[in-house]
């Protein structure tokens, strides 16, 4: 405990000597307070990508957990189904700690034909009265962005999705198909064996892109798919729960697999895959009737994931380098201030500074150099990020946007991760001051009193 | 230049002299040049990798396609296939335009179409097979196919629903009900039971079954009362008064089944195919990396398909072994286990799940075989009379648990073994597939076309994106397209003409069906096409025998060349500048009025192009926010050294030395550091990029493959990119030093040869 004792007069030593070493102290502080920025910012556009995805997911592909399955006719068939579906909704909604709300979606693949043109994309089935999140979510797109020489306005309104036969459209297959709110395009599904079935449905609405995603679905009510499909009513493509917390999914998904099957229903083994990756699969193997098939919301997304793991990627190669380079720099720095200093140092220990207090002096005054400058580095981080993502950037290329998942640039300033960046730095920082340090702590008084520069 | 000298020279000491400040910014020097020349070398490479694995496999140098378009062409797209690039109508003239352009060497013609090919069921095959004996047992009685026949039906008993074979092979448990195969009900008939009767009871067999898996449908359907039309439709097959029906009239009864039975089986599996329609001699002549791997290339004149290797393995191939070939690449390629790769465990229990596909493609002669076999392979006591050791069924999924101890035996008893005794390939070379296609307006479109072999292009064989594509000629194309060249527009009309059709125009159409047209025959008699003996007993009207003619027909060059294509590859000579020959090549096609836009082939092949970019963007960001940390740290580290050398600064300018001399000294100093550590830093670089070069870089993934152009990326470096790093570092260093070096230029001598402190 004695060595601690004087901790405080060593950090006012140590604030004193950065002071005093005020150009150096100020160029070591730009560097690591320019990397903390940096690291932030990369951060914050990771955390947004994963927002984005989140958000595109969630509205168009999956709940946070799904509860869908597979009905199979025959072995050989695979129709992606849940029957009973108000039993099973009640059974999920009676059983989910932590319940927000659930939602149907029906399911049907096929394609979008109009005079012009013809696109080849699923079609969502909602219920909409039960969808206000789904509505707010949902952005319309302004009918320029998809009429040439349209309105500098948002026209349409997805409401109207109550109505039978009613469609709403994403900006990307409106263009596509040279349609505006108000026309009518065809919808082919496509079945086994070529049976199809054909609607005409009214365009009610045009909403923005949602990156990659907005190329796969559009929207109309459940009747409609049914109706295409030729389902019986009680059955549904999937059912998709919200939690309070979308970090408890992965634990409330392993509960609702005990309640289902305790409930005598037969559960497909968890594979962390949408579910069009599994016809194949299911289609191989030799039951008939119902199964469920439980995933998480990035399951259904899975093919997106490199996204995130490739920035993530450059942004560990980038802040490795740049954490190599500063910590080479301020090893050098300190090894500079410990020769500077010598014949300090050897006045010090012979007034009786042990060699841990020499030690934790030189540690303390990199430790307080990197705090200092994380700190200042990522306030600096955050205003960049929260100022980019307020300005809401168009994002130029098109294939870029398909992979951020929006067409603006959206960063996402997660505090845990800003205190996780200054920490990581600043350990870095006075773990740099190390190896100078020990040679400080080494030194005998009577040859460090000697030294003569 | 000698005072120069002089300095350099002493610059050199100092440098040797401060030893830990020259070693600290001596490795960020290195460091900087090293990524500069790595990192540069390496995009390079990639790009010129990437660059002959595209141009020389599909794209061309660059890629011309309807000025007009909606939207741009991208050969290798994440989306749908959807998009609009317009159409080349008259392709020919368009390539006559651009082989005037100097640049040019080769025009290739392309055109892509999404199809679909459906896959026949048990029921399709046997109702085929019955249509074509039923007509053969017409021709044999000197009977016209729709008169009575001998029918002896079988007794259902038999039937594979029945009671279990003695030999407890047939594939049937009480929780296994696939359709089965037709050999196997073949096989448990009689001998003696003509092949119509036989198959005959095999479509029992199989709408029995359908009965049972109709009354599982009743659970989704909406329509109750279609479905339950459908059961007593199943129902009725088995009664004996269809029988007596199917011996009274085959014909009418066939029709009826293919009407109201078949589509309830629905089996079939449904495979999209991307089909690339190409003039195939100029695609093989004009791209190197083209290969035919199974079978062979269409030949010149005729009509036909090549499948892509890698959908080949990855698609059609029995989904069990690919299962089997997957986890093995994933052990054998990637050393993953499956005692610590849960995937990959995972992945082995799907696999065993799957033996249906294995069980329900053998022949009972083979299964016979197999089965002692395959207990032999788990050391199952033959004798045994548990189930799952006289269980085929159970017995494969045994054989298919694999782990890490049995696996690569398995692997191999499974080609040695199971492999040539299923159709390891859901379409085999020489099979006819029937491609269907929507076109442009929404209608789908179906052409039969016979499968000529598989290909790929080297290097790319195990890329998904290199594979996307199959190949097809244009006139299969141009139907699926549904636009068909002139010349075969002629030719149905003359066929028309020969079979005394009219065209029913909107002009002509009241007159045609109701007025004066009422003398010729508005439609040809069905019997006019008995005279044809190859189709005789087939309804067809001349218009569709036109059709089949175009099939069997072969093609000139100049036939199928002729008309419309979507988009063109142009080949360029040797060392030809592409921005030139775009250009030239838009001016030449405008000048005979069919305009087209040229893409270089980076920004043609699309969202790969746009990676490559995105890549570069990254390398440039990453090396200046390097750069400008640097800066800072060799900044910090020049300045301390300065301010160390006050004394030895004012020495020097106390005993002469200019304020200009002290500047340049420090530059000196400074550069000739950097021009050794960057030196070192390119040279590692450059020996780091040569050993990779002789050994190569693995692809991480199937996706890298398509821009590493192969399996292995062998980077190459140029002075150039040498030259770039050791100048960038050189001239960072000198920006980082100069303030410093200017503040050891102020120092006036007297305060230097003040006392420290």
């Amino acid at each position: 405990m004695r060595i601690f004792a004087g901790t405080r007069v060593l950090f006012q030593i140590a604030l004193r000597n950065l002071i005093q070493a005020r150009r150096r102290t100020g160029v070591l502080f730009l560097a690591v307070g320019t990397v903390t920025a940096m690291l932030v910012l990369l951060q914050a556009m990771s955390a947004g990508i994963n927002d984005n995805m989140v958000t595109a997911a969630t509205t168009l592909s999956a709940g946070e957990i799904n509860v869908a399955g597979f009905y199979k006719v025959t072995p050989g068939s695979a129709a992606p189904i849940v029957t009973n579906a108000a039993a099973v909704r009640k059974i999920v909604e009676e059983n989910t700690p932590g319940l927000d709300y659930t939602l149907e979606r029906h399911r049907s693949w096929g394609k979008a034909v109009s005079e012009t043109g013809t696109v080849q994309t699923g079609l969502t089935g909602i219920i909409p009265k039960q969808e206000d999140r789904f509505f707010h979510t949902l952005q319309l797109a302004k009918e320029k962005d998809y009429v040439e020489g349209g309105r500098d306005e948002v026209i349409g309104d997805p409401r109207q999705l109550s109505e039978p036969h009613t469609v709403v459209l994403f900006a990307n297959q409106a263009k596509r198909l040279g349609v505006k709110v108000g026309d009518v395009i065809t919808y082919k599904t496509e079945t086994q064996v070529g049976r199809a079935n054909t609607l005409d449905l009214k365009v009610v609405g045009v909403a923005k892109d949602l990156g990659l995603l907005s190329s796969f679905s559009c929207f109309t009510q459940k009747e409609t798919v049914l109706e295409l499909g030729q389902l019986d009513p009680d059955t549904t493509g999937a059912i998709w729960v919200y939690l309070k917390n979308i970090d408890d999914a992965p634990a409330v998904m392993a509960h609702l697999r005990e309640v289902l099957t305790a409930h005598g229903y037969r559960l497909m083994d968890y594979n962390p895959n949408p579910f069009f990756f599994k016809f194949e699969d299911v289609q191989g193997e030799d039951w008939t009737g119902q199964k469920l098939d439980l995933t998480l919301w990035k399951d259904e997304v899975s093919f997106l994931s490199w996204v995130i793991i490739a920035f993530n990627t450059v942004t560990w190669f980038l802040t490795s380098i740049l954490v190599a380079i500063i910590t080479i720099g301020i090893m050098n720095a300190m090894w500079q201030s410990v020769r500077e200093r010598t014949r300090e140092i050897g006045t010090m220990r012979a007034v009786g500074l042990s060699r841990v207090q020499t030690l934790l002096l030189f540690m303390a005054e990199a430790v307080l150099l990197g705090l200092g400058s994380t700190v200042a580095g990522s306030g600096v981080g955050v205003v960049i990020s929260l100022a980019v993502d307020a300005a809401n950037i168009h994002v130029p290329i098109e294939a870029m946007a398909s992979i951020l998942l929006s067409d603006r640039i959206h960063l996402s300033v997660k505090p845990g991760t800003v205190v996780a960046a200054i920490g990581f730095l600043t350990t870095f920082t006075g773990l740099s001051a190390l190896w100078p340090a020990i040679r400080a702590a080494l030194l005998q008084p009577v040859k460090a009193l000697a030294h003569v520069e | 230049m000698r005072k120069l000298l002089v300095l350099a020279s002493i610059a050199w000491r100092n440098v040797l002299a401060h030893r830990v400040k020259s070693g600290i910014v001596g490795i960020l020097l290195f460091l900087g040049a090293f990524l500069v020349v790595t990192g540069k070398s390496m995009v390079d490479s990639i790009e010129s990798s990437m660059a002959k694995s595209i141009t020389s496999s599909l794209s061309g140098d660059i890629q011309v396609f309807d000025k007009n378009a909606k939207d741009q062409l991208a050969l290798f797209s994440f989306g749908t296939g959807g998009d609009d690039i317009g159409e080349i109508p008259d392709f020919p003239k368009l390539r006559d335009a651009l082989m005037k352009v100097a640049e040019v060497k080769a025009v290739v013609p392309l055109g892509s179409v999404n199809t679909v090919v459906f896959g026949r069921t048990e029921l399709d095959q046997a109702l085929d097979k019955l249509r074509v004996a039923n007509r053969r047992v017409a021709a044999e009685q000197g009977e016209p196919a729709s008169s009575k026949g001998s029918f002896g039906i079988m007794d259902l008993e038999a039937s594979p629903i029945g009671p279990p074979h003695p030999a407890g092979l047939i594939p049937f448990s009480a929780d296994l009900k696939l359709s089965p195969p037709a050999d196997v009900a073949a096989a448990l008939v009689p001998a003696d039971v003509t092949e119509r009767d036989q198959l005959f009871t095999q479509i029992k067999a199989i709408c029995a079954q359908l009965q049972e898996d109709q009354k599982a449908a009743f659970t989704i359907s909406a329509d109750k009362v279609k479905a339950q039309t459908d059961l007593d439709n199943l129902t009725k097959v088995q009664t004996p008064e269809f029988q007596a029906q199917f011996a009274a009239d085959p014909d009418g009864t066939m029709d009826w089944l293919d009407r109201a039975i078949a589509p309830l089986a629905s089996d079939g599996k449904m495979m999209y195919l991307r089909l690339l329609g190409t003039d195939m001699p100029a695609f093989t002549k004009d791209f190197s990396r083209f290969r035919i791997v199974d079978g062979e290339n269409i030949p010149e004149g005729k009509r036909g398909f090549l499948i892509s290797k890698y959908a080949y393995e990855h698609f059609v191939k029995n989904k069990v072994a690919r299962e089997l070939d997957d986890m093995k690449s994933k052990r054998d390629d990637d050393g993953l286990t499956f005692k610590t790769d849960q995937a990959l465990s995972d992945e082995a229990g799907r696999t065993s799940r799957q033996y249906a596909r294995i069980l329900f493609m053998l022949a009972p002669k083979d299964a016979n075989e197999l089965k002692p076999l395959i207990q032999a392979e788990l050391k199952v006591d033959p004798k045994s009379t548990a189930a799952e050791d006289q269980d085929l069924g159970k017995l494969l999924a045994t054989f298919l648990t694999v782990d890490d101890s049995n696996f690569n035996e398995r692997y191999d008893w499974f080609y040695a073994n199971i492999a040539k005794r299923i159709r390891l390939y859901d379409v085999g070379v020489g099979d006819v597939l029937s491609l269907r296609a929507y076109t442009r307006t929404g209608y789908m479109r179906s052409v039969n076309v016979k499968v000529w072999g598989t290909f790929e292009f080297v290097g790319l064989e195990s890329s998904q994106l290199a594979g996307v594509y199959n190949l097809a000629d244009l006139v299969t194309f141009r139907q699926l397209y549904g636009k068909m060249s002139s010349s075969q527009i002629a030719e149905l009309d003359t066929a028309r003409k020969a079979a005394d059709i009219k065209q029913v125009t909107r002009e002509n159409a009241e007159d045609e069906l109701f007025g004066s047209g009422a003398t010729e025959p508005l439609v040809a008699d069905s019997t006019a096409t008995q005279k044809f003996d190859e189709f005789a007993g087939v309804d067809m009207t001349a218009a569709t025998r036109a059709a089949a003619q175009l099939d069997d027909r072969v093609y000139t060059h100049e036939d199928m060349e002729d008309g419309v294509v979507l988009n063109a590859s142009v080949i360029l000579k040797d060392g030809a500048s592409i921005p030139a020959a775009q250009k030239a090549i838009e001016a030449a096609s405008a000048s005979v009025g069919e305009p087209v836009t040229a893409l270089d082939w980076q920004t043609a092949s699309g969202i790969v192009g746009q990676l490559l970019l995105v890549i570069k963007g990254v390398l440039v960001i990453a090396i200046l926010v390097i750069f400008l940390v640097a800066l800072f740290i060799i900044n910090n580290s020049m300045m301390m050294a300065t301010l160390e050398r006050t004394a030895e600064i004012g020495t020097m300018r106390a005993i002469g030395a200019q304020r200009r001399e002290v500047l340049t000294l420090f530059l000196l100093e400074t550069l000739v550091l950097a021009a050794v550590a960057s030196t070192l830093g390119a040279g590692a670089s450059v020996g780091m990029l040569t050993y990779l070069g002789e050994v190569g870089i693995k692809a991480p993934s199937a996706q890298m493959m398509f821009i590493f152009g192969g399996p292995k990326l062998f980077p190459t470096w140029s002075l150039l990119n040498v030259a770039l790093g050791i100048g960038s570092v050189s001239l960072i260093s000198l920006f980082s030093t100069f303030y410093p070096a200017l503040m050891a230029a102020r120092v006036q001598p007297v305060v230097a040869m003040n006392p420290k402190e």
